[in-house]
């Protein structure tokens, strides 16, 4: 199945793990959508940058909103306080890279 | 903030600033916005808990602000609010059980719905909040309602991008169309209605001073 790649960007007062973040999304995902909903959207994180605070995430093209409303109500990564802005969305890895240069 | 909401992809935000805020200091909040290249809308929330006075706020303020919303507190704030065409964006507090958009207020309604998602969604409550923001927009889209769909940010944490919110409305069931012009086409006509109708030469629907009668 096609998948689409999201470019968020998590702003946090402190630092966190790849592994904190990646359960922070699984739980939200699990939260708002259920366990068929997350087999549904099937969230992956692709690429984490710790430097400019930004991840990409893959998901079902079908579920990217889904995935957009999910990722807009993590409120807490590691025990801090959150939020996660996705600033694209794209049908390629590539396409998300051109955009993050910009 | 401003530097988030650049991040985030917006053009223009709503300031809601006290009412007893000294000109200079918001002309100074203004302008750190404007720095980061975000224009700014002054609003005012009115939450009044009666009809009279809630009448009395809206002779007083209507002409200081671009913006003009009302919480609404109970079902007669709500009716008159939804009634009168100086108020701009009426919204509910989902948590008040209270009050909520109907349909009678639906048909009543001349400006336009706002949904106050992020500020709904991450108070700690059940998720009957969830259903009562669904059950708002399904009436809201009956009545082809105009909806704002707003993040309601106090703070920098609660900043989300338009597309999220969007995304948020559409995943409770808001047409795609209406949730994209929630967050941008609406909320823009509204502040350029209420800048055309603050300028001096307005008169009113459809009239305007075109000459001057000073000689």
């Amino acid at each position: 199945m096609p998948r689409r790649y999201l470019l968020v960007k998590v702003l946090c007062g402190s630092a966190f793990t790849d592994q904190q973040f990646h359960d922070a999304l699984d739980t939200s995902v699990c939260t708002h959508f259920g366990d068929i909903g997350f087999s549904r959207i099937d969230p992956r994180i692709i690429k984490s940058d710790q430097n400019t605070a930004t991840s990409i995430i893959s998901c079902e093209r079908r579920e990217v909103r889904e995935l957009e409303s999910a990722l807009a109500l993590i409120t807490e990564c590691g025990g801090t306080s959150v939020a996660v802005l996705v600033l694209g969305v794209s049908g390629t890895i590539k396409g998300l890279r051109k955009r993050k240069v910009r | 903030m401003a530097q988030i909401l650049k991040t985030a992809g917006y053009s223009t935000a709503g300031l809601t600033l006290p009412t007893g805020l000294l000109p200079e200091r918001a002309n100074s909040i203004r302008q750190t916005f404007q720095d980061q290249g975000i224009e700014t809308a002054l609003r005012i929330d009115l939450g009044s808990p009666s009809r009279t006075e809630l009448l009395r706020s809206l002779r007083r303020f209507r002409n200081a602000y671009d913006v003009v919303g009302v919480k609404c507190v109970n079902a007669r704030v709500a009716t008159v609010a939804s009634r009168d065409r100086r108020v701009d964006v009426v919204f509910f507090d989902p948590v008040m059980h209270n009050v909520r958009f109907n349909h009678s207020l639906a048909r009543l309604l001349h400006g336009a719905l706002e949904i106050n998602l992020i500020a709904s969604l991450l108070t700690p409550t059940d998720a009957s909040v969830l259903s009562r923001l669904r059950r708002t927009i399904a009436v809201a889209q009956e009545h082809n309602v105009r909806v704002v769909l707003s993040s309601g940010a106090r703070k920098a944490e609660m900043v989300r991008t338009p597309l999220q919110l969007s995304a948020i409305a559409s995943t409770l069931s808001l047409s795609e169309a209406a949730s994209v012009a929630g967050v941008s086409s609406v909320p823009s006509s509204i502040i350029a209605e209420n800048v055309k109708k603050r300028k001096p030469e307005y008169v009113e629907e459809g009239v305007k001073i075109i000459v001057s009668s000073r000689r």
